[in-house]
């Protein structure tokens, strides 16, 4: 897999993108912030909705019994997953042993998290996303860059041509008409399709719900038109009571999309019961694990209260400039950079808990005020116990030494200052010289992504110095 | 159905997250301590509710009409209706006699045919409750009450009696939420189906209505 600054490097660039990913989070943002400030109470209800998320976590294992217990009374069938392909396996099951060939998807990070879709086809079904970004997504063969909208790296010019290339429609990029290409084809895929998979939003505890909101109404529409359903729940989505739900959506789509509410709320409880009605005759939860638990041992345990909304991704100075995929894998911003290192392995994603200026910012603007750059700050000191590299361990400790001798430091001070002054330019390095006693990479490193200023001839120390002996 | 490698994950997951806790190893942050228990809701009247769910409605772009008697609901009804392929809940689920304009209609019904339901072209529903601070309707899956008329036809025209009104989903759960949660669906639906998936441009209708229409009833 390629390095995060390889990633970097190939969308900062690129000015599609850049003007996507601008228009996007400012308007995001800006939706996200005065929604809250519209809301009132909000300070009181962000607390509470921390509270409810807190009190899940600390008694996570008689949570999800309580909830499995609900579950099964409301009639719908439970399966553990410890692994994704565990989840995938029991998918495929239950296709099979009906002869099923046809799966009908909303939005689920969850899914694209286990790869759901490839383990799908592998085994020889037809799986059809049908949230539009979605959609777009899979007749592109790209992946989605960001929790909630999913393309927004594109233009519509770009949506326009997938549509006209895939879907055999003449090219336009109307998004009205866009969308109405949307709705014709995915009509018929949802009647069509037997199985109908969802994530889920939140699980309550109390009452066994499982609530999924979306705007299309796509998740409407695979949960009534297949005639099974099937959830795939990650372990932290729970809370208590509905009335930690209501606390829940009050915050979710205001953060958000900066609206109230989506247009669907909708609070699965079963089967349906009577013949008259439309709706799955088996309803199947998933809970998976996939890493979770692993987390739930760690400093990161907090991160298990995220609720998805996006608003840290919205507002991050550094998903700003390089959006989804540079993040590497499905979650991506500031709670991806917790997230992933923390499901896959600190080790093979030790650069993304960097990809941060610790600025505060994702904090700020979490419903739940999860505090992420504390969690970035104990992962990056995990990062470097797992392996110090040999040049920071010398460097540490040359450092060390140096700054505990006064006289040492000064005089090393003074030389670097100089040395410094004297290959500036106009006040400016531009570039480190190189030659046969300074390998070019060892200072240029710098230089090849900013310039640096040449230091003041006189130190802070020397002024300092003679202010205090002015006052004498 | 469960082959023994799913009970396996079951008891794993949970052994897992038990052996932490009893390690003592779990670093949770405590929630505030002294935090209020509950959210208090203005008390509002009927026609402060009502006002305030008009308002919301408007800002959703919903058509809102407020009939003072059952025959003007009818009438206001038969108006929207008339003429028009409707998916309809049953006779008996609707409130104000709303069967008697049905019977002179072309009416489909949750029990047929799906591909049948498809092609109406309006969905005729009641409402359960209806929350003023989000302009939301709330529509519980029940005998007589299929969800499709609220999802399949391009214009949903749902009938709310003005008694219906709270002013908050956390007051309907209170109050009702025992009897919602025993019925395998419940749709709590704000506004026209919409995306702003591409260029987060508001677009109305994607898989769900794209117009709705509420009438209030006394």
């Amino acid at each position: 897999m390629s390095t995060f600054s390889a990633r970097v490097k190939s969308v900062i660039n690129d000015n599609d993108l850049q003007i996507a990913l601008s228009k996007a989070t400012t308007k995001l943002s800006s939706g996200r912030e005065a929604s809250i400030a519209s809301l009132e109470n909000a300070d009181l209800i962000r607390d509470m909705a921390r509270r409810a998320k807190l009190n899940i976590l600390h008694n996570l294992d008689e949570n999800l019994l309580k909830f499995e217990h609900r579950l099964i009374d409301n009639g719908v069938n439970v399966h553990w997953a410890e692994k994704g392909t565990d989840a995938c396996e029991v998918v495929i099951k239950i296709a099979q042993k009906r002869g099923i060939k046809k799966v009908a998807k909303s939005k689920s990070m969850v899914s694209e998290e286990i790869h759901l879709n490839e383990a799908l086809i592998k085994a020889g079904l037809q799986v059809i996303e049908t949230d539009l970004g979605e959609y777009i997504v899979q007749l592109a063969d790209d992946r989605p860059s960001h929790i909630i909208a999913p393309i927004m790296h594109m233009t519509r010019h770009r949506v326009g041509e997938i549509m006209h290339r895939h879907l055999n429609v003449p090219y336009t990029d109307d998004i009205k008409e866009l969308a109405r290409y949307a709705r014709e084809k995915l009509r018929s895929e949802f009647l069509s399709a037997e199985i109908g998979i969802t994530g889920a939003n939140f699980g309550v505890v109390e009452t066994g719900t499982i609530c999924i909101v979306t705007n299309e109404g796509n998740a409407r529409m695979v949960t009534t038109l297949p005639k099974i359903h099937i959830v795939i729940m990650s372990l932290e989505k729970l809370v208590p009571t509905l009335a930690d739900l209501d606390l829940m959506l009050k915050i979710l789509a205001r953060s958000a999309t900066g609206q109230k509410l989506t247009s669907y709320t909708t609070l699965i409880h079963g089967p349906k019961v009577d013949e008259e009605n439309v709706g799955p005759e088996e309803v199947h939860v998933i809970l998976l694990d996939n890493g979770r638990t692993g987390i739930f041992g760690s400093e990161q345990a907090e991160i298990l209260g995220c609720i998805r909304c996006g608003a840290c991704l919205n507002i991050c100075p550094v998903y700003k400039n390089i959006g989804g995929h540079a993040y590497g894998d499905v979650y991506p911003g500031p709670i991806g950079s917790v997230l992933t290192p923390g499901l896959k392995g600190l080790l093979e994603w030790k650069d993304l808990p960097y990809a941060s200026s610790l600025c505060g910012a994702c904090k700020d603007v979490c419903p739940v005020r999860l505090d992420i750059p504390q969690m970035l700050l104990s992962l990056r000191k995990n990062a470097i116990k797992e392996k110090i590299p040999f040049g920071l361990k010398i460097g540490m400790k040359g450092f060390g030494i140096i700054t505990a001798y006064p006289g040492l430091y000064k005089f090393i001070r003074n030389i670097g200052s100089l040395f410094l002054r004297l290959i500036g330019r106009d006040g400016w390095i531009k570039r480190f010289p190189a030659n046969w006693l300074i390998p070019t990479d060892l200072l240029n490193g710098w230089t090849k992504v900013r310039d640096f200023k040449v230091p003041a001839r006189k130190s802070f120390q020397d002024m300092w110095i003679e202010r205090e002996k002015s006052y004498e | 159905m469960n082959s023994p490698g799913f009970t396996d994950s079951k008891s794993k997951i949970i052994s897992c997250i038990k052996k932490f806790r009893s390690a003592g190893s779990v670093i949770l942050p405590n929630a505030k301590p002294d935090l209020a228990e509950k959210i208090e809701y203005p008390s509002l009247n009927e026609e402060e509710l009502l006002s305030g769910f008009i308002e919301e409605l408007k800002a959703l772009e919903v058509d809102s009409y407020v009939e003072y008697s059952p025959e003007n609901v009818r009438e206001r009804l038969r108006s929207l209706i008339h003429g028009k392929s409707i998916l309809s809940w049953e006779p008996q689920s609707l409130p104000y006699d709303l069967g008697t304009i049905l019977e002179k209609e072309n009416v489909i019904y949750g029990r047929d045919e799906i591909t049948v339901q498809t092609k109406a072209e309006i969905g005729l529903t009641g409402c359960d409750a209806a929350i003023a601070e989000t302009g939301s309707l709330v529509l519980v899956q029940k005998k007589g009450q299929p969800k499709t008329a609220s999802l399949l036809p391009f214009v949903h025209v749902a009938v709310v009696k003005k008694s219906e009104i709270y002013f908050s989903m956390g007051e309907f759960f209170v109050k009702d939420g025992k009897e919602a949660a025993g019925s395998p669906c419940v749709n709590i639906i704000t506004g026209p189906s919409r995306t702003a998936d591409i260029e987060q441009t508001l677009t109305i209708g994607v898989h769900g209505p794209g117009k709705v229409i509420v009438v209030i009833g006394p």
